[in-house]
């Protein structure tokens, strides 16, 4: 009676490390998790910022160059725009009851969602496993992540 | 009897005159006292009587007041300073004078003037807008003022630092403390990032649980729907019917028995922390008609996040509202 078939997996790449950005892949991770679906995240390049213990609850939205943004881009890029972006969206994801990306990464943890550092990516912003939240299982290699990744499906966001 | 001798005589005289001599001498000095006295005396009076009406002048300027006033903050000062601060005083007392000399250069003291000359002639500046503000910053002295002014905020931004670490233990707290102070509790309501962190990871246990939903438990998201009533059955087991995603099309047909069937065939071993989470899905279910989420669950039980996907290892939200006998849990947390 099971709808769902056994021994599936799903890779996550999470690149960028806008607010809006971090959402999509800790949403779907968790998803996957609750659909008993196995899920690990790859933070690598901005992405990093969603699990660096300073910036996890500063993540801010970029209006600018989105053509999806409610202003025209020349507005868009005056400074404190993308704070007073991202104080608008966290109080529309308050109003969901959406938990913060901290809780969702605390939330994915305990799911059993493996999160992961690029260790290219560390190197390039000079920061260490020290610099992360506690969540974060490893630092890992693009090799590595191809080895974990077998046989799951790849998802970029 | 012996008369005196001629050269006996001749000395007596010779002291004689050397005695008046004198006499005139003491004479001549007394009158000139009594000259000078008499000379003097009128232009003594003239002075004093001068020095008298300079004190008057003095004393109807304000001088003395400014005096009296002196010494009276001199008291006041000593009062409202004990001898250690006098003591610290004089530590700073050396740099103090060095800021003072370096403020009273030649240079400095034109540059002020020169900014007082513009406030001075504060009437005649044209108003600017943003545009006139950056066109003014083609100026080469504007731009060597601008990197003056950046230099000094450096350094004011600097000394706030050092009097910011020394007052305050966490510099977040300080910083939110503030924040708080300027934003009020609006701040709070409209940042989600105020809520209090997770706990910390803990050890996996399958522990009893409180079988019972808080009464407060906190309204249901706005994200997750609520159920539309029986969903079409598709299958039918043991005479009750199923929906097509294999939930129980009517959640009112569910009995204890049943959701011990729907345990076997999901493969869990009910224990009492599964039938706990059960019973509390379904009153939250009988209460909000919309089936608990995981994260739902973890709000109205108190049970974390962890020891659920302990219990219900394979797809936890899924397979406990199946068991329940409730639909496919609303939202997508």
């Amino acid at each position: 009676m099971s709808t769902h078939s056994t021994n599936r997996r799903v890779a996550i790449i999470a690149s960028h490390g806008g607010l809006d950005e971090a959402y999509p892949a800790l949403i779907l991770a968790n998803a996957a998790r609750q659909s008993g679906i196995e899920a690990f995240i790859f933070f690598t390049f901005w992405g990093l910022d969603i699990i660096t213990e300073s910036k996890v609850d500063h993540l801010h939205v970029n209006m600018a160059g989105n053509p999806s943004a409610p202003m025209p881009t020349m507005l868009a890029g005056l400074p404190g725009m993308e704070s007073l972006a991202a104080t608008m969206m966290k109080k529309q994801m308050e109003e969901l009851e959406l938990p913060t990306v901290r809780e969702m990464l605390q939330i994915l943890h305990e799911s059993g969602a493996e999160l992961y550092a690029c260790e290219l990516a560390m190197k390039m912003f000079k920061r260490e496993q020290k610099h992360l939240v506690a969540q974060v299982k490893d630092v890992i290699t693009a090799g590595d992540f191809y080895d974990l990744s077998d046989g799951a499906q790849i998802i970029f966001t | 009897m012996e008369t005196p001798r001629s050269d006996d005589l001749a000395a007596l005289h010779a002291r004689f005159d050397a005695l008046s001599a004198q006499m005139n001498l003491l004479v001549e000095r007394q009158r000139k006292t009594e000259e000078f006295l008499d000379e003097m005396s009128p232009i003594l009076k003239a002075a004093v009587t001068s020095a008298a009406t300079r004190l008057d002048g003095l004393e109807k300027k304000g001088y003395f007041a400014f005096g009296r006033e002196l010494l009276g903050v001199g008291e006041r000062v000593v009062e409202g300073f004990s001898p250690d601060d006098v003591r610290q005083l004089g530590g700073a007392v050396v740099s103090i004078l060095e800021t003072v000399r370096a403020l009273t250069q030649p240079e400095v003291l034109r540059v002020a003037s020169d900014a007082s000359e513009v406030l001075q002639n504060a009437e005649r500046a044209e108003p600017v807008g943003i545009f006139g503000m950056v066109r003014a910053t083609n100026d080469r002295d504007v731009q060597r003022g601008m990197a003056v002014m950046l230099e000094l905020m450096r350094h004011v931004g600097r000394a706030a630092a050092i009097v910011k670490e020394s007052r305050a233990a966490s510099p977040l707290a300080d910083k939110r403390a503030k924040l708080d102070g300027i934003l009020g509790a609006k701040r709070a309501r409209t940042l989600g990032v105020e809520r209090p962190a997770a706990p910390a990871p803990t050890a996996i246990a399958p522990k009893p649980i409180a079988p019972v939903a808080s009464p407060s438990a906190p309204p249901v998201a706005a994200c997750a729907v609520p159920t539309k009533g029986p969903a079409p059955v598709v299958t039918t087991l043991d005479g009750v019917g199923f929906g097509a995603d294999g939930h129980l099309a009517d959640a009112s047909q569910w009995t204890r028995a049943l959701g011990e069937k729907l345990a076997e065939l999901q493969g869990v071993a009910m224990t009492d922390a599964h039938w706990a989470l059960v019973d509390a899905a379904r009153r939250d279910f009988e209460a909000t008609k919309t089936s608990p989420n995981i994260r739902r669950l973890t709000q109205v039980t108190g049970v974390s996040t962890k020891d659920i996907y302990a219990l219900f290892p394979k797809a936890p939200g899924r397979t406990l509202a199946k068991v329940a006998g409730l639909p496919k849990p609303a939202g997508c947390l």
